[in-house]
């Protein structure tokens, strides 16, 4: 493989890593709280892309499409959350898995009811249509504003975590809810905004997403495979663990594919493996 | 803790009842491939049935393990002139080894964890299938699978009547087994840590040993029907050992019921017929097992099969009271 094709394939897994980790955030952060496995998450992912495509065809716009795939993914979560998953969390996992399996297994259902099981394609921003001049290198321009704008909702993500009340909360819920709770502080609310926030980013991913690889109904589940791994290699309720694990397996990802991509595939596979036997706190995890 | 000492019970109502719906599925229903499927589907989900049931394990992965059997049953009938017993039978104990092997390492891990392992090993197996294509045939999966005698000529599979025969029976040795292992002391310590795992610590059983092995039991029994379902459909897709096929495998389980073997007939015999009828008049019925996924797990533990037994109880005991 030469230099040149090895730059660009690290560049394509840097920006698919991003997506990666704007996917996987919200279900790290969503377990770390509430010990909550969310089986549904990649159905938001998918909601997400499917709400890019329709924006992108009716408006021809991009933009309204990253506005309104996080929408659409974080009124899903909410609508859930308040229907049906609040009333599991004083039950067993396994109840809370197959429930939630059983949420996506309807939302992907309902995807190829309302569409059909074909993959389709979403248009490029016209102003990010062209290609960017990295030095030697040319790069499409879609590609690189992917990971110009998840470098931003990241930070902005970390400040927010970092820096705010609401952050403050969210970190100290995961440590202990019920200390949270018994501080006087409404839990459920915490929760649901937890959901919100989790939907909205992995919306995002979604929207960001589907130019680059299209949609298509499956595309949840392979999505919730991906952040399983990426949330256990990096650490379970680790904002900077689903970061590197995001990054890490994208990277990997993106190499692999050129050299053996089968290979790939079974290669992230059997480092979630391994990590969960090795270290199950995961990279950034703590015990 | 009361670990149940009641030892074997006589088979009675239960074995008699099953043996009867075998004999009578292919008449009840529109045709004899579709019991097969039912009858090859029900041993699948009794490999859930039993680790949930028993040990209280919820598996993500024994769609790997039916993907085993029926490939490595594929292999042994197309390359190597193997007769149909001696197939199915090689598949189910490298499944089972396989289980084994897995399992030793899955046990590790409780809870969720224990659930994300087993579906990272399934994704592992599906991807190391498409990456042996040359063993596997890729996505193409292996066509063409002959349907040999028995065993050394003897026994022929002459039409879809027999095939019925052979499956019907295996199903109900697999439950006969199952039964039997559940009886045994053994199946009590499973219960035992399924009820309590830190008592059943205490007490001085080795959980890790005692969880590995039902979960090589399990796979035995995932591999048996993926061996079953090589023989049934002649040819072995790549779908065997797709992760949808471990979630098909919980789905059954969870719709038929964890609470006895028996059950593994109703889920796997619901989800097929449903699937037969309803996918001719609606496409997305998916989604309605998926809303009945739902109610039976908040509603309805026991399943479609606890159902039914607590309504029989009821009758009786309005008739004697």
């Amino acid at each position: 493989m030469s230099g040149q094709v090895l730059v660009f394939q690290l560049l394509n897994g840097i920006g698919i890593g991003m997506i990666y980790f704007l996917l996987s955030v919200g279900l790290s952060m969503i377990f770390g709280l509430m010990r909550f496995v969310n089986f549904a998450h990649g159905a938001l992912y998918l909601v997400a892309a499917y709400t890019a495509y329709v924006v992108s065809v009716l408006t021809g716009s991009m933009l309204w499409a990253l506005l309104f795939g996080p929408l659409v993914a974080a009124a899903l979560a909410v609508v859930a959350e308040r229907l049906l998953l609040r009333h599991t969390y004083a039950m067993a996992h396994e109840a809370q898995i197959l429930i939630t399996f059983a949420v996506a297994l309807i939302v992907q259902e309902s995807v190829i009811l309302l569409f059909d099981p074909l993959a389709k394609n979403v248009p490029v921003p016209d102003f990010l249509g062209g290609i960017v001049f990295l030095g030697p290198f040319v790069y499409p321009a879609y590609r690189l504003a992917v990971v110009a704008v998840s470098a931003l909702v990241a930070l902005l993500l970390w400040v927010a975590l970092e820096r705010t009340r609401f952050g403050a909360i969210l970190r100290a819920g995961s440590e202990s809810a019920e200390m949270v709770g018994l501080l006087g502080i409404n839990v459920q609310r915490v929760f649901l905004a937890a959901f919100a926030l989790g939907g909205a980013l992995a919306g995002l991913a979604g929207a960001l997403a589907a130019p680059l690889r299209g949609v298509e109904p499956f595309m949840g589940l392979e999505a919730l495979g991906i952040a399983f791994v990426v949330v256990v290699v990096g650490g379970i309720g680790s904002f900077t663990g689903a970061l590197l694990g995001g990054l890490l397996i994208g990277v990997v990802q993106s190499v692999m594919s050129s050299l053996w991509p089968e290979g790939a595939r079974l290669m992230i596979y059997g480092a979630m493996a391994l990590v969960l036997l090795v270290r199950p706190t995961g990279l950034m995890g703590r015990a | 803790m009361s670990v149940e000492t009641e030892g074997v019970r006589p088979l009675g109502i239960g074995a008699i009842g099953v043996v009867i719906a075998l004999v009578a599925l292919p008449v009840i229903l529109p045709s004899v491939t579709l019991a097969s499927e039912v009858v090859v589907f029900s041993v699948a989900a009794l490999s859930c049935i039993f680790l949930l049931g028993q040990v209280g394990l919820l598996s993500f992965g024994q769609g790997l393990f039916f993907g085993i059997g029926a490939y490595v049953s594929a292999v042994l009938l197309k390359e190597h002139g193997v007769g149909t017993l001696p197939a199915i039978a090689a598949g189910s104990v490298v499944a089972c080894l396989g289980a084994a092997l897995l399992g030793l390492l899955a046990v590790r891990r409780q809870g969720v964890y224990f659930v994300m392992l087993t579906l990272a090993f399934a994704q592992m197996g599906y991807f190391a299938m498409l990456a042996l294509r040359d063993v596997t045939g890729g996505e193409n999966g292996l066509t063409g699978v002959p349907r040999p005698p028995l065993i050394a000529g003897f026994g022929a599979l002459a039409n879809s009547g027999a095939v019925y025969a052979l499956l019907a029976t295996l199903a109900f040795l697999a439950y006969l087994f199952v039964r039997r292992v559940a009886d045994s002391p053994f199946g009590s310590v499973l219960r035992a840590i399924r009820q309590n795992e830190a008592r059943a610590e205490a007490l001085g059983y080795d959980i890790r040993r005692f969880k590995t092995a039902a979960f090589a039991l399990a796979g035995l029994l995932a591999g048996l029907a993926g061996g079953m379902h090589t023989i049934f459909l002649g040819f072995a897709p790549p779908n065997v050992i797709e992760l949808e096929m471990s979630e098909r495998l919980v789905i059954m389980a969870i719709i038929g019921g964890t609470g006895a073997p028996v059950a593994a007939f109703f889920g796997a015999g619901f989800y097929i017929v449903m699937a037969d009828v309803l996918s001719a008049l609606w496409p997305r019925w998916l989604m309605l097992i998926g809303f009945l996924l739902i109610a039976i797990v908040l509603f309805l533990r026991g399943g479609l099969w606890g159902g039914i037994a607590a309504a029989l109880r009821w009758a009786r005991d309005r008739r004697h009271g």
